[in-house]
């Protein structure tokens, strides 16, 4: 059982200094809009990833006009662990366990798994490729630390091919030789993350198929595909063959950095196909899936992060989500702006819900 | 800051270039040689200057050197067909203070990392695919940190001298000797059993 019991957010967000306790499985937190209901959930998400959901450069976190900024949680899993996170007025980051800081931040990835749901999170079906590649990593890297470590690998060399070819640009002489070295370490790299997210988007279709159809009720099937350049040819292979595309871009234009998720109903490409409801039905479907996969693996619950999300949900379906969550034995917080709804739902499990109001 | 004297202040800024060095740690430095008779100034000063217009670098390994051709060159009692290649000179050092080597070296000057703008043309690498043909070197070690820029550097290299009739090895990485096992990072960890050695060998050695 995995437990957050006690947050201490400073400078964080919208808390100048705030101490909060969880005493209970599920915690409802409910206020005005702009009263801080996200920034509980996304310190919670800032422990167990190091980083925030939302804002992608660290210095955003910290509230408006002041310097430095601190997150203290305690979590309890068969023992008490302390977790810090601390931005310094220089903008350095520190990240503590029991009062240990981490040399490496990325060797914390995984021991306290959360699963995030927000209402922006339609994105992954709407948006860009990135973000599903991102959602993919996300999970994968709490599931195994050496898939994270590749990632980041991968990263670099891809930036110093990169750099290269650039440099390239600028100069007459080609030097191949070192070209060739950087496309045989993206090769074999690049071939483990592939096998890595093959193994992992199996997983993801079932289980993504098996909560759509118990959350909507229909019939319809959802196709989860994953899409590779590597599936028709080695990346070596792929590199060499259009290095000259790779030269006059000055990128790379092959690799699993182009990898995607596509997501199908009915035949249909699922953002043109789906409703608003399908839609919505179809990210909580992959959202647990995300959920029961880690839990699985890592035989403990992840925390649940569910931010607004009764807005989009009839009554239904959120008493069938709650239903479903509440029996897997997860943590959970949840933000409505409006406390009646959340007691309305959570009827049932009355004496299990912890009421915060902002 | 205020001085009375334009010679301190100026001496006070020349110090503060230094790295590591702040205003006020330059001031006590320079009061500190106020202190001392002219004679060892001069000596100070001198073994400054010098040092910058007499140093060479070695025409063979671009180690730092007196001469045209440094001491470890020179060296008769050390192996001459087995070259060990470094990042800098602080690694030449570094190995040599083990007192376990005695072979020659071969200086880089930087290891390849596009990103920083070094390529392989910035490296010594030239000099030393020539030196291994001409002084017909049978063992070329490679010393490089263990990153992605040092394995880059290494593979280049070995790319290089495919050709030529040379044993090319790399130094072993793993547990660090005195390390608690359970203290060493995973990926270290891992190399080191995938990478293991036959108990007999360490004990012939």
């Amino acid at each position: 059982m995995l437990r957050i019991e006690k947050i201490s957010l400073y400078h964080f967000r919208n808390y100048t200094n705030q101490e909060f306790s969880f005493d209970k499985q599920i915690i409802s937190i409910t206020g005005k809009n702009g009263s801080g209901k996200t920034s509980i959930l996304d310190a919670i998400h800032f422990l167990c990833f190091t980083k925030s959901y939302f804002l992608h450069i660290d210095s955003l976190v910290i509230t408006n006009g002041l310097q430095g900024m601190r997150i203290n949680g305690e979590f309890r899993t068969d023992k008490l662990d302390t977790l810090t996170c601390i931005i310094r007025d220089n903008g350095k980051k520190e990240f503590l366990k029991n009062s240990v800081a981490y040399t490496q931040f990325s060797r914390h990835i995984g021991q306290f798994p959360c699963v995030f749901i927000a209402p922006d999170d339609t994105e992954l079906i709407t948006g860009s490729s990135e973000g599903r590649r991102k959602f993919m990593d996300t999970i994968i890297s709490q599931l195994s630390v050496d898939y994270l470590d590749q990632i980041i690998l991968y990263a670099k060399i891809l930036q110093q091919r990169n750099a290269l070819l650039k440099q390239w640009h600028l100069q007459s002489a080609q030097d191949y030789p070192l070209l060739q070295i950087y496309t045989k370490q993206l090769q074999t790299i690049g071939h483990i993350i592939h096998q890595y997210r093959i193994d992992f988007c199996k997983q993801l279709a079932t289980k993504t198929n098996e909560f759509y159809t118990y959350l909507s009720e229909e019939k319809e099937q959802v196709i989860i595909q994953y899409q590779s350049q590597l599936e028709s040819a080695s990346l070596e292979d792929l590199l060499t063959q259009n290095i000259e595309k790779d030269i006059r871009t000055q990128r790379t234009n092959y690799g699993i950095h182009k990898d995607d998720l596509d997501f199908e109903l009915n035949g249909m490409p699922f953002k043109q196909a789906a409703s608003q409801g399908q839609r919505k039905s179809f990210l909580f479907g992959l959202k647990l899936a995300q959920f029961f996969i880690i839990q699985a693996q890592k035989n403990k619950s992840p925390i649940l992060l569910l931010d607004d999300i009764f807005e989009k949900l009839d009554e239904s379906r959120s008493h069938k989500l709650i239903d479903f969550l509440v029996k897997q034995n997860a943590q959970i917080f949840i933000t409505h702006t409006h406390i009646e709804q959340v007691k309305k739902t959570f009827k049932e499990y009355q004496d299990q819900v912890q009421f915060i109001e902002l | 800051m205020i001085f009375s004297s334009t010679l301190i202040e100026n001496c006070v800024n020349e110090f503060s270039k230094l790295p590591g060095i702040g205003k006020k740690s330059a001031l006590r430095l320079v009061l500190h040689l106020l202190k001392q008779d002219k004679n060892s100034i001069d000596q100070f000063a001198n073994a400054m200057t010098n040092m910058r217009n007499q140093i060479q670098f070695c025409r063979q390994c671009h180690n730092v050197s007196d001469h045209e051709i440094c001491k470890i060159c020179t060296d008769f009692s050390r192996k001459k067909k087995q070259i060990c290649v470094v990042e800098s000179i602080r690694d030449v050092m570094a190995i040599e203070a083990t007192q376990q080597y005695n072979g020659l070296y071969h200086v880089l000057g930087g290891i390849i990392s596009p990103l920083d703008g070094i390529g392989p043309e910035q490296l010594k690498i030239t000099s030393l695919i020539e030196r291994i043909t001409q002084e017909e070197i049978e063992e070329m070690i490679m010393a490089l940190s263990p990153t992605l820029e040092g394995d880059t550097t290494t593979y280049y290299i070995t790319k290089k001298a495919q050709h030529l009739n040379v044993k090319i090895t790399t130094i072993s990485k793993g547990v660090a000797f005195g390390g608690e096992l359970e203290y060493a990072d995973e990926l270290t960890l891992a190399r080191s059993i995938l990478n293991r050695l036959p108990i007999v060998d360490i004990i012939s050695n």
